[in-house]
């Protein structure tokens, strides 16, 4: 018998006391929108203070119950595979701000061990869940949210760095009204969050997506999400003093500990029964190869489903969880250097995390800003259609799920038995939660919206590879094009292939064009666009146009932006003009 | 026929019951095995008189000829009543009306039952899985397959028997297995729900090929020559879609293969040896009321297999003779004239090959080639 089928009495949350306000309504329509004069209520303190305690004693409860199983886990062995977890990280995370503070707590733990009794053990263990809650909760002061929300604006670079905000200031920075376009089905999400509770799932290719995504669920009137952010953001002062005013509570990647994955699940859990919304990245981390992420982390997202049998443990009338992906589109990617270097690096290894790259270099950061006001190039939030824990579409007045008929399902009977009762089975669940990450990543594809630089590095790449295809990709990406170039007459033909197709596709609602050069399906005005775009920000031009021909310096790059609109079978459209080259 | 057994329970006191539909001969088979086990079964046809004829006389003469069904099965043409008799639901069904019922089954049903294909077959267009089907038509998720090498007829007489039961969901596995499990059938699980059913789908190309072959006189050389080639491009088509290598090893896999190859009862085998003696397969096909589902596979498997980079010479064989009228002494010249290879990688033994790690060892190799030597 799974553990959570024993535990639905203590996995029973108590009733919330606390309920998001009221959504403000507005149209968007892409226009910025003014900023509410109420402060959206975020996770309070208190409010975090009681699903601490809510963890805290879950996680406890689960680890006695378990070690009384004939083949559960021994209380004094569970503290030790976490020691062993805690200090091999320790070992190569030495740059960790808390490192020495974590040794001395570690070695604590580990002298005290071999002779502590049955109680002392338990005691630790308390200890070491403690401090990782403690470590996880963020700290929410709604006076500075709502400063923050007004500087925010103006101040996305100094989100990012800690470069002086008035030195920041003096050299024009982008207005984020102007500059993030919120679009797709808005009306949806603010109904989900009225009729449940909202897990947000965004693609993520870049830092900057935190601040963006927190910014638009500012602009749509929510109140502000509940979401795991990773340690490095904190590491920035300024970030950091965001991130944990934005309702971001700290995740460490580098902690293996099973415990600890336990206690971070479980944090997001109690939040969305206490009908906090939250915000997930499924893709984990920020993908590398620049592709719209297709497989994505179950772990936090299962968190869902957990919460959503529990509230119908206790009979909460609004008892739905709700997922609704969006994409976040940028002409440009901050990081796309370091992303796709180590992509091509680690291919197939494991990959690490990177600490260091262009978003925490402020130089880099206020390049890429200027660039957004100088070019005009927005950021596009695609708000997606909302679907249940389950993977099912969700009819986005009713808020009920409904199957590809559009019959309506009654998804209660998926976790309960036959007499009607609720129950956890974690096997199941993960068979279901496999399901909701299918359909999260079916309506990523379909929900991206495809930008001038992607369909010009598309085409672009194409063809570099169809010339050189006797070279394996590594090579191509070596040597380039070898300085010949390709003609803009030729280029632009290929574009418009590509377009078209991409026209067609979008038609049968399979993806979005972007709403400036690429939907006037000018071959022309998009290669111009692409150039533009290219010709600024990077270390290396991705594209640069010398007479009538084009050349791309940054074979990576190319690469990497191309990547976006893998997944559409683009890739034979081009196939009967290279046929008729050779002829 | 078994002496009776009272009705089985799934440990809740509450009689175990299950819905089969889908009147064939597999289907029927399937109710009679677990009536024979306890079970109390609604059989779903859409035939009202053969729903009488096994309600009244417990035979299905139409495809099981004299033999006697178990009384615990209770015919019925009702959909909306058999749904709602059972949690569990097995659907038999051909694959070209499995979709269509799959509809009609969709407005019946509720999340929490669980639905097993019984069916070995893919839709051709997409190489949609039958399973697949159930889930794109109906809200439920407990969804599984049972396959293995269980041919009808001999289930009906109690031989002995395994069969795989497969679902990425332990509980369907669970609940099936307690429902099908009895004195003549072991029950295996497995978690490669897309190997079991893409091995109890292909290995009916394979079944035609050794009708064929034993339709042409030839012997168990040739027959085990095709079951382990056959076995080794059907795994690998499998381990295209995303399949388990050891799948393919197993009862759903090698098992399946034997036992429909082996066998006259088996339908694809029987088509295979109509094809020998000389019969087109419009012939063949109008000599029996029996679905060779076979056919449809070899087709769709054709269709995909280049798609998905597949090297398919026994299956492309089969639709030679299948769809292109090609004789099959032709289709065997064809087959037994390609270049003789590496029996794991296919590299063809007499071409060149890169010898790894040294750039002096590969020059070495390509001129003492070429040097005849």
């Amino acid at each position: 018998m799974p553990i959570g089928g024993h535990l639905p009495a203590l996995f029973a949350p108590r009733p919330p006391v606390y309920r998001p306000g009221a959504p403000r309504s507005g149209s968007l329509h892409g226009r910025p929108i003014g900023f509410a004069k109420e402060v959206p209520r975020a996770m309070q303190n208190t409010l975090r203070d009681r699903a601490i305690v809510e963890v805290r004693s879950r996680v406890l409860e689960a680890c006695l119950m378990q070690s009384r199983l004939e083949d559960g886990m021994p209380l004094d062995v569970l503290v030790n595979d976490t020691l062993y977890h805690e200090r091999k990280r320790l070992e190569i995370d030495r740059k960790s701000p808390t490192w020495a503070e974590d040794v001395a707590f570690w070695d604590g733990i580990k002298s005290r061990l071999g002779r502590s009794s049955e109680p002392e053990v338990k005691a630790t263990l308390e200890q070491i869940i403690g401090r990782f809650t403690e470590e996880i909760r963020g700290n929410f002061n709604p006076t500075l949210y709502g400063v923050a929300t007004r500087v925010l604006p103006r101040a996305l670079p100094v989100l990012l760095n800690a470069m002086s905000p008035k030195r920041l200031l003096s050299r024009g920075l982008p207005d984020i009204a102007d500059t993030v376009q919120i679009q797709g089905n808005v009306e949806g999400l603010r109904r989900m969050n009225e009729l449940g509770t909202v897990i947000l799932t965004p693609t993520h290719v870049s830092n900057l997506d935190s601040p963006v995504i927190g910014w638009a669920i500012y602009a749509m009137g929510l109140p502000a999400f509940t979401y795991g952010a990773g340690l490095n953001l904190f590491s920035n002062p300024v970030m950091s003093l965001f991130m944990r005013n934005l309702g971001a509570y700290r995740v460490d990647r580098q902690k293996t500990a099973p415990l600890y994955k336990d206690v971070l699940k479980e944090y997001a859990t109690v939040s969305l029964e206490l009908g906090e919304p939250n915000l997930f990245f499924p893709a984990g981390t920020r993908v590398r190869s620049g592709k719209i992420e297709q497989k994505l982390k179950l772990g936090l997202l299962s968190s869902g489903l957990r919460a959503y049998v529990n509230n119908l443990l206790t009979k909460k009338d609004k008892p739905n969880i709700y997922i609704v992906p969006c994409t976040l589109n940028y002409h440009l990617v901050l990081e796309a250097e370091s992303l796709i270097e180590d992509h091509l690096q680690r291919e197939g290894k494991a990959k690490y995390i990177i600490l260091d790259d262009e978003s925490t270099r402020a130089r880099k950061i206020l390049n890429f800003t200027q660039n957004l006001v100088n070019l005009e190039a927005r950021i596009t939030v695609h708000i997606g259609d909302p679907i249940d824990p389950f993977g099912n579409q969700v009819d986005p007045a009713t808020g009920e799920s409904v199957d590809r008929h559009g019959r309506s399902i009654d998804i209660r009977r998926y976790v309960t038995d036959r007499q009607g009762t609720p129950t956890h089975l974690p096997q199941r669940d993960r068979v279901y939660t496999a399901d909701a990450g299918q359909a999260i990543a079916a309506e990523f594809l379909k929900h991206n919206v495809v930008v001038a630089t992607q369909l010009v590095a598309f085409t672009l790449w194409e063809t570099l590879r169809h010339r050189h295809r006797e070279l394996d990709m590594y090579r191509l990406l070596r040597t380039g094009d070898e300085g010949s170039g390709t003609a803009i007459t030729t280029l632009v033909q290929r574009v418009l292939k590509v377009y078209e197709a991409l026209h067609d596709r979008a038609q049968r609602h399979l993806l979005h064009l972007e709403a400036g050069a690429v939907q006037s399906g000018d071959a022309a005005r998009i290669l111009e666009t692409a150039l533009r775009h290219f010709g600024t920000y990077h270390t290396r031009p991705v594209l640069v146009r010398r007479g009538d021909r084009v050349f791309c310096e940054d074979m990576k790059l190319l690469n990497y932006y191309s990547n976006r609109l893998r997944g559409y079978s683009l890739e034979k459209e081009l196939e009967p003009l290279f046929k008729s080259e050779v002829a | 026929m078994a002496p009776s057994t009272p009705p089985a329970s799934l440990g809740n006191g509450k009689a175990a019951t299950a819905v089969v539909l889908g009147g064939g001969s597999w289907g029927t088979a399937l109710a009679h095995l677990m009536a024979v086990a306890g079970v109390k079964v609604q059989l779903w046809m859409r035939s009202d008189d053969r729903v009488a004829e096994i309600n009244e006389q417990h035979t299905n003469s139409r495809y099981l000829k004299d033999k006697k069904i178990h009384e615990r099965v209770v015919a019925t043409s009702d959909l909306r009543s058999a749904a709602s008799f059972a949690e569990t639901i097995i659907v038999a069904i051909p694959s070209a009306n499995f979709r269509a019922v799959a509809f009609e089954l969709g407005e019946v049903v509720s999340g929490d039952q669980i639905l097993l294909s019984a069916t070995k077959g893919f839709e051709a267009e997409n190489l949609t899985r039958m399973s697949q089907i159930l889930r794109e038509e109906t809200c439920c998720r407990k969804i599984g397959a049972i396959s293995g090498p269980n041919l009808a007829d001999e289930v009906m007489d109690n031989h002995p028997t395994a069969t795989v039961i497969a679902s990425p969901m332990e509980e369907v596995i669970e609940k099936a297995g307690l429902l099908l499990a009895g004195p003549t059938l072991r029950v295996y699980g497995n978690h490669d729900l897309v190997g079991v059913e893409v091995m109890g789908a292909l290995k009916n190309i394979i079944a035609i090929a050794a009708g064929v072959c034993a339709g042409m006189g030839y012997g168990q050389n040739s027959l085990a020559m095709l079951l382990t080639r056959g076995l080794t491009e059907i795994s690998r088509f499998g381990e295209a879609l995303g399949a388990d290598k050891l799948t393919a090893l197993g009862l759903a896999g090698l098992g399946d293969l034997v036992a429909t190859c082996a066998s006259p009862l088996s339908r694809n085998n029987t088509l295979g040896r109509k094809l020998a003696s000389g019969m087109t397969l419009t012939q063949a096909q109008a000599d029996s009321i029996k679905v060779a589902e076979g056919v449809n596979t070899t087709f769709a498997a054709t269709k995909h297999a280049s798609r998905l980079g597949v090297d398919m010479p026994i299956t492309r064989a089969v639709h030679a003779l299948l769809f292109e009228e090609m004789k099959p002494i032709d289709v065997l010249t064809r087959l037994m004239s390609r270049a003789n290879r590496y029996e794991h990688t296919e590299v063809p033994i007499d071409a060149p090959r890169m010898v790894d790690g040294s750039v002096v060892d590969t020059a070495l190799s390509v001129a003492a080639r070429a040097r005849g030597w």
